[in-house]
């Protein structure tokens, strides 16, 4: 089984891609896979995610320079800053160290700076088919 | 030796972004130290000219962690506007979301914020204060931390319908009822989450002994303190009625409608810091300083009410021989005891027939230009206050948040632990972490209470005689 887990501000422009992709692959039957949308990632969904074999994380990220680039983040932050939402790293870390669940996982981002409005309708639609093609084709 | 500055910048394990500045004088002892809140957020001014129904879901965007105590302050102020009493179903359903959202809370600051200082010490290396470090060498406390989080949020997801910024609580009452199988599920999971609360009590009430020192400096002064309490005078988190008391226990006000909360404190403003600094009124600013959020509810209640709870009360109340607990260290300790007090009674509350009922929410229209919410959150007491046309559009709007009621005393304790730890001619990392430490005693949520963008971050500044800026800690 794998969980698709897309999350972000979809009042925050382009923040709520995450949640925009899952809304679009809510339209398409795939098995074995369970979708999930949250505002940010918490300790706690490191419950729902123990039992799974495999996570794909979805969401914006940000970047001063590029938009609408679709990237795979996985750089380190500092942990002692640890607040009430947490990193993906942390969720992976707790999945790891306490439920000795060790799935394999994957993040796609895509990269903006636009958060007051979707800037670029036709672009941002255009990464939202990209990503469910690339989900559905992962299977 | 010259005038120093110390700038602990930004200050870690807290909700929001801050910096502490400590001015160091010729010998290098602190001759002062102060908390900065350097986010801007500005609801009060953002929601004007919006309509008042949009006042619960544009107030809970305040905060990612205690949205729903925005929500449930913000509706009863809206059923103050409309002039209607919900019915008793939804005031039991949003007493029973309200205290979830106060479990969840109090579990993250125990175990995700400062676990790690109790576990390691406060001269602990920075690298294993951590939760990290936590998770690999106290893998079951951890794992505890999240069970009970989960706790509370799986309660308000439940009902409100998503864990964060839930829209279910509206004026007049709440959007649909509560299931016999939604009941019966979070009935099922009470067992667990109170076998949980105990054994951190436990482990809390055992440990004691090693933090002598910092319960003694960290923020131990007189003051007054404020919570609602109900008709018994016992703790109170959703209703009822001001109550304020002196460092002796002496009751200055009962019974206070919190619709009159401006006949009794003042808003101060200082202009190092986005943090309001609410004052006792009779006192004036800055002596009427006085204190918020679970030590002082206990303080000033007569009795929790609930058996569990009760029992750990009298406890806490013998601390200082019934008087009220000044050592701001056992904000830790009446955190526990809340998190028993409100698992109990989350029982007791689903467990009533009426609660069940289909009579959810009373109707009307504005019958006010002013309403006044006021209830507990995690942190102390919140009080949201607008002023309508008689269309209902929101003209003005005034906001004191649970931090901000302890703004007054977070500096007086941030002072009181680097006058006690800092040595300017020997800075440790123990010391500073402690004047950080004090901070979370309180457990502030900046980003509710100034009303930021950005990510969470902290720093510690030390300045010289002459305010020029000496050493900075830089953490993010």
């Amino acid at each position: 089984m794998r969980v698709v887990v897309g999350f972000g501000n979809t009042l925050r422009g382009e923040d709520g891609f995450g949640v925009d992709v899952i809304k679009e692959l809510q339209n398409y039957t795939l098995e074995n896979t369970k979708l999930i949308t949250t505002f940010q990632l918490t300790p706690e969904l490191a419950l729902e995610l123990k039992e799974y074999e495999e996570i794909i994380f979805v969401d914006a990220s940000h970047s001063d320079n590029e938009s609408y680039v679709l990237a795979c983040n996985i750089e380190t932050k500092t942990q002692n800053t640890l607040s009430h939402h947490i990193s993906i790293q942390m969720i992976v870390s707790i999945l790891n160290t306490l439920y000795k669940s060790f799935p394999k996982f994957q993040v796609c981002s895509m990269l903006t700076n636009n958060y007051d409005n979707i800037l670029n309708q036709e672009k941002y639609n255009e990464n939202i088919l990209k990503t469910v093609k690339y989900i559905k084709k992962s299977q | 030796m010259e005038k120093k500055k110390i700038v602990i910048s930004p200050v870690t394990r807290i909700e929001g972004h801050a910096k502490i500045t400590i001015d160091l004088n010729e010998q290098g002892s602190v001759d002062d130290a102060r908390l900065h809140v350097t986010q801007y957020r500005g609801f009060e001014k953002m929601c004007e000219g919006r309509p008042y129904t949009e006042m619960p879901a544009l107030t809970a965007r305040t905060c990612g962690i205690c949205p729903v105590s925005h929500v449930i302050s913000s509706t009863k102020a809206c059923d103050n506007l409309l002039a209607v009493r919900p019915p008793k179903a939804s005031r039991n359903l949003r007493r029973i979301i309200n205290l979830a959202q106060i479990i969840q809370s109090h579990a993250l600051n125990f175990y995700h914020l400062s676990s790690p200082d109790f576990v390691y010490g406060f001269d602990a290396a920075p690298e294993d204060r951590n939760i990290f470090k936590l998770m690999q060498t106290h893998p079951e406390m951890a794992k505890d931390g999240i069970a009970l989080r989960a706790f509370g949020q799986k309660i308000i997801e439940e009902l409100g319908g998503k864990r964060i910024h839930p829209t279910w609580i509206v004026p007049g009452g709440v959007s649909h009822p509560i299931t016999t199988e939604q009941k019966d599920n979070i009935l099922a999971q009470i067992p667990q989450a109170m076998e949980i609360a105990k054994k951190t009590l436990k482990y809390f009430v055992s440990n004691l002994h090693k933090f002598q020192k910092e319960i003694d400096s960290f923020a131990s002064f007189p003051s007054l303190f404020m919570g609602l309490v109900n008709k018994k005078g016992n703790l109170e988190h959703y209703d009822g009625f001001l109550r304020f008391i002196d460092s002796e226990g002496k009751v200055l006000e009962d019974g206070v409608d919190p619709i009159f909360y401006k006949d009794y404190i003042g808003e101060a403003v200082e202009e190092d810091s986005y943090l309001k600094s609410p004052y006792y009124k009779p006192l004036g600013y800055p002596n009427g300083m006085y204190r918020v959020g679970p030590l002082a509810r206990l303080n000033v209640a007569n009795a929790c009410g609930t058996p569990l709870a009760n029992k750990e009360f009298e406890r806490f109340k013998n601390l200082n021989n019934g008087k009220p607990v000044l050592n701001s260290f056992y904000y830790h300790y009446a955190r526990i005891i809340e998190i028993i007090y409100g698992i109990e009674r989350i029982e007791e509350l689903l467990n009533d027939s009426k609660t069940l009922s289909d009579n959810i929410r009373s109707h009307a229209d504005i019958n006010r230009n002013r309403g006044v919410g006021c209830s507990e959150a995690p942190r102390g007491t919140l009080f949201h206050d607008y002023e309508v046309t008689n269309d209902g559009i929101i003209t003005g709007v005034n906001l004191i948040i649970a931090t901000g009621n302890n703004n007054l005393a977070m500096n007086a304790g941030v002072k009181q632990v680097a006058q006690t730890f800092v040595d300017g001619n020997n800075i440790t990392d123990g010391a500073l972490n402690r004047v950080e430490a004090v901070i979370r005693c309180f457990d502030p949520c900046l980003s509710c209470s100034t009303h930021a963008t950005g990510v969470v971050t902290s720093r510690i500044e030390v300045r010289d005689h002459n305010k020029q800026l000496v050493d900075v800690i830089h953490r993010n």
